[in-house]
């Protein structure tokens, strides 16, 4: 199956380094309609909810990048978001969803690579995600584009 | 507080199989509480069963509402207006908000996602205890505030088994003894002698045997 409509979902942290909104406008210009990025105060924030409604209606992936373990400003809200992107996975592997789908990336704390090159990384782990069975891929055709 | 926890995705999925149409219905009580099917929870349901029904190339109306609390009439009434558009409701109310739907409903097939587990407590984020059986007959006042049939293994009145370990149940070791629960609690406040008091046999009479228990307040009707 070609990946030529395959669509990113990204979350991260916005304590992710070099992670403004110039940074972001940035990454969607490069990637295009690839990825789409929601920057958020925390990644305890997230749940279940917002990764299943993103793969539900766009994404054929979505990924999560948190703060290095011990160093969220909230304290433990990177350890929350890993136990609910694995929850996440539970549930799309119960419906016959592959769980690569979902994935988190979690800096150590001497990782100094910022947000690009995050992406970078991220992009090349779901190269070999197939573009999702969920999503009707007529509807994205009007969307399409070209991963880089 | 009425806990649950959300029945597996299969099991949901072959209860909805005959209906093209669903209502997936959360409440926003106790099961929110417990984390089992509040808005959050029946959203993320929802979006799985759709899901799950296009990867079967068996596209059905799956849409999702959460009552305040399904176990009360004058919030079930909200759906007057939608629940005919639906062949079916899948509820994650507790088993009272269930069947208070169908009650209200009686031409709509009723379907529980969750199994209804207990009266308890949350004790920390993600931990529930059991604590209370709703016996109709609440002894705590003589057990300092521990109830050993909710939480003795043995569900003992009279005292201890002597089959205590270190303050552990012999039956389960993730359980504290009750009884040492409730000798420590009440040697702290110096009532250590309320287990010296004669008391009648319990009256099980109010907690079953009768049918369904009722309770009638004519100060609270209208």
């Amino acid at each position: 199956m070609g990946k030529e409509h395959f669509t990113l979902a990204l979350f991260y942290c916005q304590g992710t380094p070099q992670s403004s909104e110039h940074d972001r406008q940035s990454l969607e210009e490069r990637y295009g309609k690839a990825i789409r990025l929601f920057p958020i105060p925390c990644s305890g924030r997230l749940e279940p909810l917002h990764l299943l409604r993103a793969l539900e209606e766009f994404a054929d992936a979505v990924y999560l990048i948190t703060c290095p373990d011990g160093t969220c400003r909230y304290f433990d809200g990177n350890r929350r978001a890993r136990k609910r992107i694995e929850r996440t996975r539970f549930i799309i592997a119960s419906i016959g969803l592959e769980e690569e789908r979902v994935g988190i990336l979690v800096r150590s704390k001497d990782d100094r690579r910022v947000l690009v090159d995050l992406v970078q990384e991220i992009m090349d782990r779901v190269e070999g995600v197939a573009p999702s069975p969920v999503l009707n891929q007529a509807v994205k055709s009007a969307h399409a584009h070209s991963r880089k | 507080m009425i806990t649950a926890e959300q029945k597996p995705v299969d099991e949901i999925r072959k209860m909805i199989a005959p209906y093209k149409s669903i209502l997936v219905l959360g409440c926003g009580s106790c099961v929110a509480e417990c984390a089992a099917g509040g808005e959050k929870e029946t959203g993320a349901l929802a979006s799985a069963l759709r899901m799950g029904a296009k990867m079967e190339g068996k596209p059905a109306l799956i849409q999702e509402k959460t009552l305040d609390r399904q176990c009360v009439r004058d919030f079930v009434i909200q759906l007057d207006e939608i629940i005919h558009q639906y062949e079916a409701v899948l509820s994650l109310g507790c088993g009272a908000g269930v069947q208070a739907v169908a009650d209200a409903f009686p031409d709509i097939p009723l379907l529980p996602a969750l199994n209804t587990e207990f009266l308890g407590e949350t004790k920390d984020q993600g931990y529930w205890l059991e604590n209370c059986l709703g016996c109709g007959d609440c002894m705590l006042h003589i057990f300092g505030g521990i109830c050993p049939l909710a939480r003795c293994s043995k569900q003992l009145l009279n005292g201890p088994c002597g089959g205590s370990r270190e303050g552990v149940c012999e039956v389960n070791a993730d359980v504290p003894c009750a009884w040492q629960l409730i000798i420590d609690r009440l040697s702290a406040t110096d009532a250590l002698g309320r287990l010296e008091e004669i008391y009648p046999p319990k009256d099980w009479s109010r907690k079953q045997g009768r049918g369904p228990r009722r309770i009638i307040r004519e100060d609270q009707q209208g």
